[in-house]
């Protein structure tokens, strides 16, 4: 049961508050939680926080919350309920909002705020999750989203990924993917569309030998779609597409992960024969499938590091050597240094590239790398050493503490670490003298951690 | 003064430029002045100026419009009473509007107006909701009703809510059944789950289940539950998940070990819990203090998976720190390797905090697995060549620990760590340092002059360091006692001439003596043989772990609390203990470690089914079957789930649930659930008659003459473990009184007043005001002539008061004072017979089964029942706060004309044998 829910501002300003019980000591308690997250040591978790001492009102409040798109999204509940729920409740509340107001952030929020409460009047009813389903929730909501720009097809040219939170976040969401998926009424026949994206993670963790730790891939199906609800769609994953240790298909190696689970409303009857998923799904954004996968990846990494450290000079010499078939994006490798490094001298590859100092950490910057190739930085830089004789210095062939490891991040457009495809995406539905709607399938694979110990 | 009347002026003209449009004729114009009037209240801006022309803007047939009115209502109706008023009627004609969307709108918000006076208005409307053809409406109303409670709850009986309520539960729309959360009994629960497709229920109806606990403990209907919750396990839900995990592991504690399908339910517990620990780092902590839990109870589950829990880059570091603490858990001989490596390239990151954990966690590793201690150590050497400060510091506080593990193993690397011993700033790594050193001192050769550096600073090092110093500087002269006899004097004035801290003086003084007077015993107590250090310090009780398991996917499974430490005053809060082995599964254990509630099957015959039944409401710990299904008690037990207050949520989390597991025929399952609603509002009170023991009338204590016109009485109680004092002050004398404040005098168990004496306002002349003054059991003791004497002194602005009363003793019985039975009769044999007394209690017309249940409420223990002769003997225990048991044999004749009820107590402290007796007789009389 909640008590309060409010959207504060990554500054701690309140955009949203709405209290359920009447219980609570009022809106300074999103002041309070403000105080209490920014308060917190190091080494304990704001995930969930509970208010003890201080003013009797605020005694025993439990705060949990979620941080999405700068936002901070809380809600706080005074019984011992499951966070599970309430985490769960809150991305659910994000996706909403994002569905409603076209993408969450700061001055969606506040220009809509009338749409907002009346959505979370409908959600919550006295702290009690009434519904989440934005299908549902489409029989009363009455306000239109304020939509800053309007939007064009244009855009599209640029099509980002609505979905995922790609390191650098440095694929802004095209304004196609981030326009409400329920406003105006009026100019339906623009957005018969649907976006379909593949989107892995890859997480890799090599040793300072080059053996290879762990490796696992965490990989979604998610799905946007502007169509009208209920119109089916059916969506075919490759054949070769397995699941467990065990089972084989198709005559070649196969496309194999360890779990897989979906969105409750996908029909799985052509799943087993034809690697075909069947469903009508309502508008807005879906996961329709998750899976993961890991420790033995069919297809060889997609990149190989050499490092090489000399310390008698206090220089480097790294190779990075990407694997012949994709070409990545923002490849960006940071490599944490020694405290009191200064000065970097630096030998590139290629023109394009950037090396610099920056926290205390080496980055180097390529902004596109072609698959196959070979590339070098040699990088030089002074370590001010433990003041000692220097034979000392000699004798210590570890290198000093706080370089490395380090962690690459990249996107890999058009990729499936784990070889998966979507076929095919067709609808059964017909707009009524209307062209055809759009699809866009994609498919991207990026780095969640890929780290390299030296 | 102008620039005041300016900003005035501006800010009115805002507020009367809104108020322009408000009144404006134009929807559009309109609409938009509610938008801004309220964008300018979730920013905190006082728009309640406004009141009076936004609610004019409600007589419209635009519903979006109606809607922001509806909003703004809701949030001002609490601080402009009156002006609710003026809307009522708008309320009550919206309740018959023709569309549903804004009938429910309408009890919706009337709800929320937590206002006295519209509540009377409210009724009508919404009844007629409640009975409305549209399941939206009746939802809303269904929820409304919640809402009315919490403002009156006396109305809502008076008007019949609650039966409508009860008809609504056959509602043939899931969703008003959702709402209706009664519905949600553990018979519909298991077929509901199969067809249940909306998110929210998905969540909560599994959350019931881990609740429902079988009574039945034949095996087929566990495995069939445990079948069909454990598809919920691939749930997208991470909660649905969870609580399949919770119902899972509760279950498991019932199957036996070496069954097949115990095995098959470890493997399939792994895939779901690693992969919660993909999705956002929010959920992944929340999974990990829960995977934390799981780890401790069952480490078989996750014992292959440890590469999971290896820390990425880019965790946040509360993420990392759980990760790490749940790799040492899992770290055993097989995988002690790869954790140690893993282990030492997190002790060269960055972030501070978390490499003192990771280098902290090696020296976990060594203690908890033996073959690795060497390499291990050798570990912490290499870090400690790092010179880093603050790896070095943490390095060498674990060494001590290793050495306390392993005497006598590892000292060669003393000589590495005394190179390090300037670099020391940390009270932990200084002391940890002096410890070793006073410890090994015979193998250092300059022992002496290493402790002497340090005490050079005695006075600025922090306790523990003196204290360490101390203690280090005695063993040096114990084993080196010609070269350091000016050190350990040295040391000993330090710490009893110029020290205030009283511990450190006192170990000084202690030292002192025993080494003038006797330096031989001086030896065998400063370096007597210690005791190894445990395997792992931090492991929660298991008591405690078997509650928490409990609580799986609950706030209280991340605080690692159970829920009675954070949620306010206990409401709803009952304990929970994991359901016992069956005797099959544990024949290996001893019977005295087996849980509270024995194996069934040899207990029923002995003990009273309906003080078991009292005994599981009371602490719930899932004793005996109870043949039948049990319609009755199940209905009692429904009155305990706080259904509308504690909601949901609390269902999932708060309460044991107990029905047949068979689903029961739908006539048969109307009867609890019924009963249940019925009491399901009344429930503070219910819980309280439960869950409290006898409670004397309140009797004068301080007459007013004796007290310059204040009289007080009162009398103890002691509900849900915590004992008071209910206090009732009357003002008898002209003037007002404050400042109150109350003190006790040292008495037998030490009660003191757990808070102060707060009289919130003056007490007037007439007045009087009840006060409920906790008590804790913590003050300090002296034995009083009547044992249970306590002197009393209360101040207020006049003067301070005297008197003393006699307090009931079994305020002092604790709740877990119920003996196992072997127990019980060993220590029966144990206490010598002198040690027993003998009572009688006289025109006492109660059966066994009656008195039985009479005093288990206050905390008497019936542990065995017998029948001799006629007689019923009921044997019982009871604890009272400092620890004393009393053992009492009670003898009923159920045939005696002068229903006379024989008592004999045996307890070693005999002295309290009279005034157990005499609760004995006020409990079982009243």
């Amino acid at each position: 049961m909640i008590s309060q829910f409010f959207i504060l501002s990554s500054k701690g300003d309140p955009l949203i508050y709405k209290d359920f019980r009447g219980d609570s000591g009022g809106r300074d308690v999103a002041e309070l939680f403000y105080r209490k997250l920014t308060g917190l040591p190091g080494d304990e978790s704001p995930v969930v926080m509970v208010t003890t001492g201080g003013r009797r009102h605020h005694d025993g409040r439990h705060f949990i919350h979620i941080r999405h798109s700068g936002l901070y999204l809380v809600v706080t509940t005074s019984e011992n309920v499951s966070p599970f729920s309430l985490l769960e409740l809150l991305s659910r509340l994000a996706t909403l909002l994002g569905d409603y107001c076209g993408s969450l952030g700061e001055g969606t929020i506040s220009r809509n705020v009338a749409l907002v409460y009346e959505l979370l009047d409908e959600v919550l009813d006295y702290g009690y999750v009434q519904t989440t389903s934005t299908e549902m929730l489409r029989n009363f909501i009455q306000t239109e989203a304020v939509v800053s720009k309007p939007f064009s097809l244009f855009d599209l040219s640029s099509v980002g990924l609505f979905g995922a939170e790609t390191q650098q976040s440095k694929v802004a969401p095209s304004s196609a993917a981030s326009r409400p998926v329920l406003s105006s009424r009026s100019d339906q026949s623009q957005k018969n569309e649907v976006f379909l994206d593949v989107v892995e993670r890859l997480s890799v963790l090599i040793a300072s030998n080059g053996s290879l730790l762990k490796v696992d891939v965490q990989g979604e199906i998610r799905l946007k779609s502007f169509l009208p609800s209920g119109s089916e769609m059916r969506i075919g994953l490759t054949e070769e597409f397995c699941v467990g240790k065990s089972e084989l298909r198709g005559y070649g190696p196969g496309i194999r992960v360890d779990e897989v689970s979906f969105h409750s409303s996908v029909n799985l009857d052509e799943f087993e024969s034809h690697r075909i998923l069947r469903l009508q799904p309502p508008q807005g954004e879906l996961t329709v499938m998750r899976y993961q996968l890991s420790d033995d990846l069919p297809s060889p990494l997609p990149f190989r590091l050499f490092p090489s450290v000399q310390w008698d000079r206090g220089s480097g010499r790294t190779t990075l050597e990407p694997k012949p078939r994709p070409v990545s994006l923002n490849v960006r490798l940071h490599l944490p240094l020694p405290r009191g490094v200064v000065s970097l001298s630096q030998e590139l590859s290629s023109p394009e590239q950037k090396a610099e100092l920056a926290e205390g950490a080496l980055r180097w910057d390529l902004p596109r790398v072609q698959g196959g190739s070979q590339l070098s930085g040699l990088f030089q830089m002074d370590v001010p050493g433990p003041p000692g004789p220097p034979s000392h210095g000699l004798s210590t062939s570890a290198p000093p503490l706080g370089l490395g490891p380090a962690s690459l991040s990249f996107e890999l457009p058009r990729h499936t670490c784990s070889g998966l495809q979507v076929r095919f995406l067709r609808l059964a539905f017909r707009p009524c003298g209307n062209a055809n709607p759009h699809k866009w399938v994609r498919h991207l694979s990026h780095s969640d951690a890929y780290v390299i110990r030296i | 003064m102008t620039d005041s009347k300016y900003f005035t002026t501006t800010k009115k003209g805002e507020i009367f430029e809104l108020k322009a449009e408000l009144n404006s004729d134009k929807k559009e114009k309109k609409k938009e002045a509610v938008k801004k009037v309220i964008a300018s209240m979730t920013v905190g801006k006082d728009v309640s100026a406004l009141f009076p022309d936004v609610v004019n803007c409600m007589q419209t047939d635009n519903l979006e419009l109606k809607k922001l009115v509806y909003l703004y209502l809701m949030n001002y109706a609490k601080s402009q009473p009156d002006m609710a008023i003026m809307a009522v009627n708008t309320f009550v004609k919206d309740c018959e509007d023709p569309n549903p969307l804004i009938r429910a709108l309408a009890v919706r918000t009337m709800g929320c107006i937590r206002v006295d006076k519209i509540t009377e208005y409210l009724c009508e409307p919404l009844r007629k909701c409640l009975k409305d053809e549209d399941p939206y409406v009746r939802k809303t109303a269904a929820v409304c009703v919640a809402k009315l409670h919490d403002i009156n709850a006396q109305l809502v009986e008076d008007q019949g809510f609650l039966d409508t309520l009860k008809d609504l539960i056959s509602d043939s729309n899931p969703m008003v059944t959702l709402s209706e959360i009664a519905s949600l009994t553990a018979g519909t629960c298991l077929t509901a789950l199969n067809e249940c497709t909306d998110g929210g229920g998905q969540i909560f109806i599994p959350g019931l289940l881990a609740n429902y606990t079988p009574q039945d403990d034949r095996e087929g209907p566990e495995v069939s539950i445990c079948e069909r919750v454990t598809p919920r396990l691939s749930h997208a839900n991470s909660a649905v998940v969870l609580s399949a995990v919770k119902v899972l592991m509760k279950f498991m504690e019932m199957l036996s070990k070496d069954l097949d399908y115990y095995g098959t339910l470890l493997k399939k517990l792994a895939p779901p819990l690693v992969t919660l620990l993909s999705a956002e780092p929010e959920l992944q902590y929340v999974a990990l203090r829960n995977i934390n839990l799981i780890v401790q109870k069952r480490p078989e589950i996750l014992k292959h998976e440890m590469k999971v829990f290896f820390v990425k880059y880019n965790d946040p570091i509360y993420v990392k720190l759980e990760k790490l603490d749940i790799m040492i858990r899992l770290a055993s001989q097989a995988n002690i390797a790869q954790v140690l490596a893993e282990l030492k390239e997190y002790a060269t990151e960055v972030d501070v905090d978390f490499v003192r954990k990771a280098v902290r966690a090696i020296g976990r590793c060594a203690i908890k697995v033996e073959q690795s201690a060497e390499r291990c150590v050798s570990t912490l050497l290499d870090l400690i060549q790092t010179k880093v400060n603050y790896v070095v510091q943490e390095a060498i506080v674990v060494i001590k620990d290793i050495f306390r593990k392993y005497p006598n193993k590892y000292e060669s690397v003393i000589a590495t760590l005394c190179e390090n011993l300037d670099s020391l700033d940390e009270p932990e790594a200084r002391a940890a340092m002096i410890w070793i050193v006073g410890e090994y001192a015979e193998r250092i050769d300059n022992a002496d002059e290493l402790l002497e550096s340090f005490l050079e600073g005695f006075h600025d090092e922090s306790t523990q360091v003196q204290l360490q110093l101390l203690t280090g500087i005695v063993k040096l002269f114990l084993k080196k006692p010609t070269e350091t006899q000016e050190l350990v004097q040295q040391v000993l004035s330090l710490a009893t001439q110029d020290s205030d801290n009283p511990d450190l003086r006192d170990r000084g003084y202690i030292y002192w003596r025993l080494l003038s007077t006797d330096p031989v015993a001086a030896k065998e107590v400063v370096l007597a043989e210690k005791p190894l250090i445990s395997e792992e310090t931090d492991l929660i009780e298991p008591t405690l772990l078997d509650e928490l398991i409990c609580y799986i996917g609950t706030l209280a499974s991340v605080y690692h609390k159970p829920p009675s430490a954070f949620v306010e005053g206990g409401r709803g809060v009952v304990h929970k203990s994991l359901p016992p082995r069956t005797a099959s599964s544990e024949s290996a254990e001893s019977p005295e470690t087996a849980p509270a509630g024995a194996p069934p099957g040899e207990q029923p015959d002995v003990i009273p089914a309906q003080g078991d039944l009292l005994g599981d409401l009371l602490n719930l710990d899932l004793g005996p079957p109870v043949s039948g299904p049990p319609l009755t008690t199940s209905s009692v037990q429904m009155g305990a789930v706080d259904l509308l207050g504690g909601g949901l949520d609390s269902l999932i989390g708060g309460t044991n649930f107990v029905a047949p597991p068979t689903a029961a025929v739908p006539a048969s399952l109307g009867a609890p659930i019924g009963s249940g609603l019925s009491d399901l509002f009344d429930l503070t009170s219910g819980v309280g008659t439960l869950s409290g023991s006898y409670v004397a009338p309140k009797a004068v204590w301080l007459p007013a003459m004796k007290a310059k016109g204040l009289e007080i009485s009162g009398t103890f109680t002691r509900q849900v473990g915590s004992i008071s004092m209910d206090l009732q002050l009357t003002n008898k004398a002209l003037q007002v009184m404050t400042d109150f404040a109350i003190q006790f005098n040292r008495n037998s168990f030490g009660l003191a007043p757990a808070a102060p004496l707060q009289v919130h306002a003056p007490l007037s002349p007439n007045q009087t005001v009840e006060i409920s003054l906790p008590l804790s059991t913590v003050g300090s003791v002296m034995k009083m002539e009547p044992l249970n004497n306590l002197q009393v002194a209360v101040k207020n602005n006049i003067d301070v008061f005297y008197f003393s009363t006699l307090y009931p003793l079994h305020i002092l019985f604790v709740e877990d004072g119920k003996m196992d039975r072997q127990m019980f009769l060993a220590t029966w044999k144990d206490i010598p017979n002198e040690n027993e007394a003998q009572f009688q209690i006289r025109d006492c017309p109660l059966n066994a089964e009656a008195a039985s249940s009479k005093l288990q409420s206050s905390n008497i223990f019936t542990v065995a029942k017998r029948n001799v002769e006629g007689q019923d003997m009921l044997y019982q225990s009871l604890k009272l706060t400092n620890g004393i048991w009393v053992l009492a044999e009670l003898r009923v004749q159920p045939g005696n004309p002068s229903c006379t009820v024989r008592l004999s107590l045996k307890c070693r402290a005999p002295e309290v044998s009279q005034h157990v007796y005499q609760a004995y007789e006020t409990i079982l009389k009243n």
